[in-house]
């Protein structure tokens, strides 16, 4: 028994240790934010990087006075929650598909959709460019939405959790005489739900951070999203790295804030796409 | 009842749910992708007022002529080769750590996943605070106390050595929380049963370790391995915004010498063969992958 | 049968189709209204927009039958941006652009040249640095309404302590006085880093901050007679010993790093390179003791760099007239001044030197001017492959601070501007401009 809680308690010393360094990053960003500029990098060295003194909201209002903050933070959002949305129901249509559908050319296409997953967005971003300015789509909110709803990644995420679920209940279903589609939204879709969230969060979390396709095609700030508005702080230098920080922890918290609130789901999603596949 | 000859081909219906998704992929990755194929052939710069031309597989010659692209190939192969490892073990251990039922599980776990969350232009930034050089940087200032002042202070993305591994920790950080979630929910599914037996058997823990736990996270692992080696050789956004390639092309990447090639110097054709390179050698790289562990595929 | 949940979902992503697929919330207007003036323009410091708005604002209200309009862009991603709209063809009538890349632009066929649309009297007033800036391929494509000044910055006590003497432009120090100098204030100093290079800045800051040296060596980045190759010029010997000796500096602890960016305020340094732009906070900081100083003479007299955004009128514009008037507009003395007195810069007229306090004869600042009028300062390579030749010569101070071999560091990036400029073929004009 002894022998047993002296482990127990050693794991949890362990664990404590290497969570301190783990957020520490986190704690000095969020101090930093609250800091004055050239504090920021003095103090970055010591202790007085994780400890809280002095603190000001200056940066956080320097960030909306000087970027319209709201504005880009709607764009984002909207831009985000579109391609999050159409994702999830094209992606899933697809994956149902190549999991419990028997068609010709099957096997060819999913091996062909698995190997498009290698490819990063910026290996085609310039031919997508030339694209996009040919049918002058250029600064809108489409351009920054459609390229992005059909996703590899994502059909391979919602394959992986269906070819795990059980077949009897569509199999019944079959046998009633129902549709695909129907089988589809009235079966698959309610036991499904970890791994739409967790297409849905991992969906969010690459575009909300997307930089290099915005910079490419758009110039006005209407339809301007987050991460752009960002380079607005990296002027002359020096870099007011308060400020910059400041627009980061901004730019993280709702997102920090859905994962939370949806962490269950998420983790039961992630988790068993990854154990069926 | 439906007749077989229904059940069997399923074609129409699987072309229309299909349909949108392919229709995407083709219009927004293939044609793209097939573009920059053919380009790769050519001479385009962006912008240039030159008149384009054929120039068949010069661009390819140069590339491999080239010590700054065989360079990123290598650099990628490295990272791959220890970060993959490397973050896996890590997430395997912290998941094991987690699985002991200490009391706030949760909160741990939220907060070793909260990296994933952050944009990796946002991690970048605040690393770089934390690799600033000076005995004020806080990774100095760390490294200076925990060799009790043996360490002097260096300027890690600034030094040969050191800038790759300096990147390699940051990217292990953002990504660990991601694996240990998983192989986390791989270890909760792994019935108890199971080891009280072993236990009985007399196997010590190391030889359950082995024997039971490995073996049964052995498709979230493989999930997990083939992901993070994808993601891998994407690495881009911490070599632009912290170390720009270098120092000596020590951190450059195939991906950010393709950025570069494009945007800084315009040369679209060039970025376009170094595109097709990539994704021949990921492709080759994943399939000896699947092959080495082909994935089973367990139908419930 | 579908119930109601489905249907509801149906309808509103069947509405988000619709309006994506409408191109809702087009950014940009695309109305040909005959006197409306889109004008792009970076978005840099606060003071500097706020002008820049009100300079508008006065603009529109002296001119009812006209309007024109502003649209900021980020600074750090400007010049992609501008590349990408200028690339597919969207530019707007008046564009604001960062002086070393309009070479590459006008190559390209998206300018067109200014000498037609502005008047005599107005371009004879503008610092001739100013021209040297805006000019490709002999004609005027640009012009800046400030330029930027370079100088070192010195603490007048820690000099005296050394009993340095106080180099003049027309008796800058030499590369002996300036070593001396090194040694001398490192012996007064407790970590012997006296002198600050900004080298934290990085980026363009390198091109523009040292290659004066590079230049007063008698080195250069690109022979500019011909601007075909950097061969024997890059990488010749007056580059390859000025550039060691920076690297000596380096490693012989010279040189402060600057992390915290507060080397020269906080007083921990004696010297340091420094633009226009460090003249408040440094004055603030020092007060009587704070001296403007030229670059010193490393054997081809003392250089300085110049160079900051200029406007210019795009080719496709069909208002290249009142674009030319705004311009005249934004050069006049007052407005001149206003920009400059709210980011500090060179005043780009000689009426405006006159009337600027900082800049005038007597003035805290006129080194700056009289660096740029008496032809001291020269400016970035104008051409097309400046963006290459900015990135290989980042790449070689790079190299240097990392304690690379510097005569390799040259080549290699001789190699790289050559071969750029050969794949280009030179960048032969193409017939008649507009």
């Amino acid at each position: 028994m002894k022998h047993r809680t002296g482990s127990m308690l050693l794991s949890y010393l362990l664990l404590i240790i290497i969570t301190t360094l783990f957020i520490a990053p986190l704690m000095m960003m969020l101090l930093g934010s609250f800091k004055a500029d050239h504090r920021v990098l003095l103090e970055s060295g010591s202790v007085a990087a994780l400890l809280p003194h002095d603190l000001s909201l200056q940066n956080y209002s320097d960030v909306f006075r000087r970027s319209d903050f709201m504005r880009f933070f709607f764009n984002s959002l909207f831009i985000t929650s579109c391609i999050v949305i159409c994702g999830l129901l094209v992606n899933s249509l697809a994956a149902y598909a190549f999991a419990r559908l028997q068609w010709r050319g099957r096997d060819l296409l999913f091996n062909l959709v698995l190997a498009l997953m290698i490819l990063p967005f910026e290996a085609i971003a310039v031919p997508l460019f030339y694209g996009a300015s040919m049918f002058g789509l250029r600064d809108t909110y489409s351009v920054q939405i459609l390229p992005f709803i059909a996703n590899a990644f994502s059909i391979y995420l919602f394959y992986s959790f269906f070819i795990g679920m059980p077949k009897e209940l569509e199999e019944a279903a079959r046998i009633d005489g129902a549709s695909t589609l129907r089988i589809f939204f009235s079966i698959i879709t309610p036991n499904a739900k970890p791994v739409f969230a967790t297409v849905a969060i991992l969906t969010f979390l690459t575009w909300w951070g997307s930089y290099l396709w915005p910079t490419m095609v758009t110039i006005g700030p209407a339809v301007r999203p987050l991460p752009l508005a960002i380079a607005s702080f990296y002027t002359l230098p020096p870099l007011q790295w308060g400020d910059i920080l400041a627009f980061g922890v901004m730019m993280v918290s709702p997102v920090l804030l859905v994962f939370v609130i949806f962490q269950r789901w998420f983790v039961a999603g992630v988790a068993s796409s990854a154990i069926k596949g | 009842m439906s007749r077989p000859g229904q059940l069997n081909d399923q074609t129409m219906p699987a072309l229309l749910l299909v349909m949108p998704a392919l229709i995407g992929l083709l219009l927004f990755i293939l044609i793209p992708f097939s573009t920059a194929l053919v380009l790769a052939f050519t001479d385009l710069r962006l912008g240039s007022p030159l008149a384009v031309s054929f120039v068949g597989f010069d661009q390819f010659l140069h590339l491999f002529n080239d010590p700054d692209f065989m360079r990123a190939l290598l650099n990628n192969l490295l990272f791959a080769a220890v970060v993959v490892p490397l973050q896996t073990i890590l997430a395997l251990a912290l998941a094991l750590l987690l699985n002991r039922g200490l009391p706030g599980t949760v909160a741990f776990r939220t907060l070793f996943f909260m990296p994933v969350v952050f944009p990796m232009s946002l991690v970048a930034v605040i690393w770089s605070l934390i690799y600033a050089p000076g005995p004020n940087g806080m990774m100095n200032a760390f490294l200076h106390w925990a060799s009790l002042g043996h360490w002097e202070a260096r300027d890690f993305l600034r030094d040969p050595l050191l800038a790759m591994p300096a990147i390699m920790l940051l990217s292990i950080w953002q990504g660990v929380g991601f694996q240990m979630v998983i192989l986390l929910a791989g270890l909760q599914g792994i019935p108890q049963t199971l080891y009280e037996a072993a236990a009985l058997d007399g196997a010590d823990r190391w030889r359950q370790l082995l024997h039971i736990t490995l073996p049964q996270l052995r498709n979230p692992l493989i999930f997990v391995m083939l992901v993070t080696t994808i993601l891998a050789f994407r690495l881009f956004d911490q070599v632009q915004i912290m170390t720009r390639g270098g120092p000596e092309n020590a951190t450059t990447t195939v991906i950010y010498e393709t950025v570069q090639a494009a945007f800084a110097r315009q040369q679209v054709a060039l970025a376009s063969a170094m595109t097709v390179i990539f994704f021949l050698l990921v492709l080759a790289v994943t399939w000896l992958q699947r092959r080495f562990t082909h994935q089973h595929r367990e139908v419930a | 049968m579908i119930n109601r949940t489905q249907l509801i979902y149906f309808l509103l992503i069947n509405l988000m189709l619709i309006t994506i697929l409408s191109g809702c919330g087009k950014g940009t207007e695309s109305t040909a209204d005959l006197n409306l003036l889109r004008v792009w323009a970076h978005a840099g410091q606060e003071s500097e927009r706020t002008v820049l708005q009100q300079q508008f604002a006065r603009f529109n209200q002296a001119h009812p039958d006209t309007r024109v309009e502003l649209t900021l862009i980020p600074e750090g991603s400007y010049n992609a941006q501008i590349q990408a709209a200028a690339v597919a063809g969207e530019l707007p009538d008046l564009i604001e652009l960062d002086g070393p890349f309009l070479s590459s632009y006008a190559w390209q066929g998206h300018l067109q040249p200014l000498d037609d649309l502005l008047d005599d009297k107005l371009v004879a007033d503008l610092l001739p640095s100013i021209i040297a800036q805006g000019s490709y391929a002999d004609r005027l494509w640009a012009v800046g309404v400030f330029d930027s000044g370079l100088g070192l910055y010195a603490d007048r006590s820690k000099l005296n302590q050394a009993k340095l003497r106080i180099p003049t432009l027309q008796q800058p120090w030499t590369l002996t006085e300036f070593e001396t100098a090194l040694e001398q204030l490192a012996k007064a100093d407790p970590d012997g880093q006296v002198l600050d290079l900004k080298l934290n800045y990085a980026g363009e800051w390198y091109t523009y901050g040292l290659s004066p040296l590079l230049q007063s060596a008698g080195g250069d980045l690109i022979d500019r007679n011909r601007l075909r190759s950097a061969d024997g010029v890059l990488n010749g010997q007056q580059s390859l010993a000025i550039l060691t000796s920076l690297q000596d500096w380096i490693s012989e602890n010279r040189i402060d790093p600057n992390i915290d960016d507060t080397a020269f305020s906080s007083r921990r340094v004696a010297l340091a390179l420094g633009g226009h732009w460090n003249y408040q906070q440094y004055s603030s900081s020092l007060g009587e003791e704070l001296l403007l100083l030229p670059l010193p003479d490393f054997g081809s007299g003392s250089k300085t760099g110049m160079g900051s955004w200029c406007w210019a009128i795009t080719a496709r514009t069909e208002k290249p007239e009142l674009a030319a008037e705004f311009l005249a507009f934004l050069l006049t003395t007052e407005e001149v001044l206003a920009m400059a007195n709210a980011n500090g810069a060179v005043p780009a007229t000689r009426s405006a030197i006159d009337a600027s306090q900082l800049y005038r004869p007597g003035g805290a600042l006129h080194l700056f001017f009289e660096q740029l009028d008496k032809g001291h300062g020269i400016p970035r390579p104008r051409t097309p492959a400046y963006p290459v030749i900015t990135a290989e010569f980042q790449e070689i101070i790079d190299r240097i601070r990392s304690g690379g071999e510097v005569a390799s560091a040259l080549n290699n990036a001789v190699e790289k501007i050559d071969r750029e400029i050969a794949e280009n073929r030179g960048y032969p004009q193409s017939g008649d401009q507009p």
